[in-house]
């Protein structure tokens, strides 16, 4: 790292702890940000020095840009790793670090804010002849809404321009709803994000989501790390991720490995990103769906298949070199899934479980791997998501790190806080998921009536 | 400085000793005015700060050069000291501490100086937003802890200070 020497880690929980690891590894000193509730936490525990810069509420503290750019100058630190959620999406702080002589393991702050733009994103890769779901442009009021829905055919999605993470999407079945639901997401994305405008989209309903994992440096190369399937979802919010994914042919792999890597280079990408797409399985057709210009929480099964430490590429890329692979030299070995574990209760609709964890057991065993900033006795505040831990197996195939997600989920035990262990332990024995017969609603829809009952 | 100058402030400054307004914020871009009405009427003015050219460049920060990459400062924990008995003053926000209120001026306060609940100790600027603490207690400065122009976090003490005698009885526990 000819460029940075000394790293402001600008999140919490599991991926400050994260980072702090990759930079250790690196050689880089670590400052990370902390609120008043995170003084204790274990990031803060293990960075060079932990910084407090504000109360409890990410209003105040973790989503303050100035505060994060003067604690970085503050303790003369080069770079700022922002992590994921937060500020990493936001363009004014890579915008402000580059202003202030800072490095930004991240984009550039106008790629951030372009392909943060649904509508965008969409007719750039819809230019470069890569599938895009039937779609209308924006719509500003329910007249438009509903010709516009006409025409890409329902069952439709409200969606805001300004989403992202699964949040501002609204299905509508059938014409009756629109009205109600037209409303209700405009009010939604404006609250959300600040920004009303609404667009619709075709509807998909037996799809599943897969993503391919892209980096690029400041030379215009782009290499892709294949993809994940992150079709198990609840709420738009993913719960199990595994890499490769089960329902792909080689010669679709091909086609949207490649279409993303297009993406990458059509737009000078720098540094590690994700191009997700729906594959349609009654078509077998895939489109493009939008780009997360950040690293992300399922990272960790793409980095158990190839051997390749995706933030440790970030560091680089963000000094000014290239990737330490070639795309011939990256290659796929075995399989691995990733199971999130949230202090949530699958009893009570997943409502947040926060409070003082009491035992904290984790098992440890060969192929298995655990990304977490949690320990015995550790209180998980209420302000902030309910992550807790990231549990990813390892093994040869699908049913080998199936099997080892099983016994893992068995020996992971908690207490004090009520978590997700219980329901992944349900779908890691469902025969659907099993034999890989599933979707994106298949939890909503068939699964959590099954463990209900 | 954009469409506000020295005599709009004057009178600004003017309209407030004039109404029944007790006390003033106004914030314009760059700009904080901070002013209140002393009790004793010597004068409105509590604080003025303008983010004007002189005092952006003097404050600037400036980004370290790679060659001053090299010979980094070894990171420094923020000094933890809570005296027996002593008040601390903390800071309201992460930013930079100023003990004076300009560049080259004496500083608000110094170590054995009295001081009362409104009287100001020092300015923590945001990237170029100054923001005056208020002392918020009556008592006598003894000790400070951190030097002008150091990132101070929030919450960390800036200031112990010993009650003044009469004070005692005013119950101010309520400061940390």
């Amino acid at each position: 790292m000819k460029r940075i020497s000394r790293v402001l880690v600008a999140n919490r929980g599991e991926i400050a702890v994260r980072v702090i690891r990759a930079c250790r590894e690196l050689g880089l000193e670590t400052i990370v940000t902390v609120s008043e509730a995170d003084r204790e936490s274990l990031p803060a525990k293990m960075a060079d020095r932990a910084v407090c810069i504000g109360p409890p509420a990410p209003m105040q503290s973790y989503l303050k840009v100035d505060t994060i750019i003067a604690a970085a100058l503050g303790t003369g630190s080069d770079a700022i790793h922002p992590g994921y959620g937060f500020l990493a999406e936001q363009p004014q702080l890579a915008q402000m670090c580059t202003t202030h002589g800072l490095i930004f393991v991240g984009p550039k702050a106008d790629h951030i804010k372009r392909m943060g733009d649904k509508l965008y994103a969409r007719k750039l890769v819809g230019k470069l002849g890569i599938p895009i779901i039937p779609g209308s442009e924006l719509v500003s009021d329910l007249v438009e809404a509903t010709e516009a829905a006409e025409n890409v055919g329902y069952p439709v999605l409200l969606k805001a321009a300004a989403g992202g993470g699964g949040k501002g999407m609204k299905i509508v079945e059938q014409p009756e709803d629109l009205k109600t639901v037209f409303d209700e997401a405009s009010a939604e994305a404006l609250s959300a994000f600040g920004d009303d405008r609404i667009y619709v989209e075709h509807y998909i309903p037996n799809a599943r989501h897969i993503e391919v994992q892209i980096i690029g440096d400041r030379f215009g190369n782009a290499i892709h790390l294949f993809e994940r399937d992150c079709s198990l979802q609840r709420r738009y919010q993913k719960m199990v991720e595994e890499a490769p994914s089960p329902a792909v042919s080689p010669e679709l792999r091909d086609a949207f490995c490649e279409a993303a890597v297009r993406i990458a280079k059509q737009i000078g990408y720098e540094n590690a990103g994700t191009i997700e797409f729906l594959l349609d399985q009654d078509q077998g057709q895939f489109y493009f769906l939008e780009m997360n210009t950040r690293i992300q929480v399922e990272h960790p099964v793409t980095e158990m298949i190839s051997g390749i430490d995706l933030v440790k590429e970030q560091f680089r890329v963000a000094s000014g070199d290239s990737f330490s692979v070639t795309q011939e030299e990256v290659k796929r070995s075995g399989h691995a899934i990733e199971c999130r574990i949230n202090a949530e209760s699958p009893n009570a609709d997943f409502a947040p479980c926060p409070g003082r964890i009491g035992q904290w057991e984790l098992p440890e065993r060969e192929g298995v791997r655990i990304d977490s900033h949690c320990y015995p006795g550790y209180f998980v505040p209420p302000y902030y998501d309910s992550l807790l831990a990231k549990l990813i197996t390892w093994g040869k195939d699908r049913d080998q790190a199936i099997q080892s997600m099983q016994k893992a989920l068995m020996n992971f035990t908690v207490s004090g806080v009520d978590t997700t262990i219980p329901f992944h332990r349900f779908i890691m024995k469902s025969p659907d998921y099993l034999t890989g017969k599933i979707n994106t609603g298949w939890i909503e829809k068939s699964l959590i009536k099954e463990y209900v009952r | 400085m954009e469409g506000i100058d020295q005599d709009d402030v004057i009178q600004i400054l003017r309209m407030l000793e004039e109404s029944t307004f007790d006390e003033l914020r106004l914030e314009m871009g760059g700009l904080t005015l901070v002013a209140s009405k002393s009790s004793k009427k010597t004068g409105p003015v509590e604080k003025l700060e303008f983010d004007d050219e002189e005092s952006a460049d003097s404050k600037a920060v400036v980004a370290p050069t790679a060659m001053e990459r090299e010979e980094k400062a070894p990171i420094q924990q923020p000094q933890v000291e809570e005296g027996k008995g002593l008040i601390a003053i903390k800071s309201p926000m992460l930013g930079t501490f100023y003990s004076a209120p300009k560049p080259g001026a004496d500083p608000f306060v110094e170590v054995g100086q009295l001081v009362s609940e409104e009287d100001s100790v020092c300015i923590i600027e945001v990237m170029k937003l100054f923001n005056t603490v208020k002392a918020n207690v009556r008592g006598r400065i003894a000790k400070i802890l951190v030097e002008n122009g150091q990132m101070v976090e929030y919450q960390q003490t800036l200031f112990l200070m010993e009650e003044l005698e009469e004070a005692e009885t005013g119950g101010e526990e309520d400061l940390s």
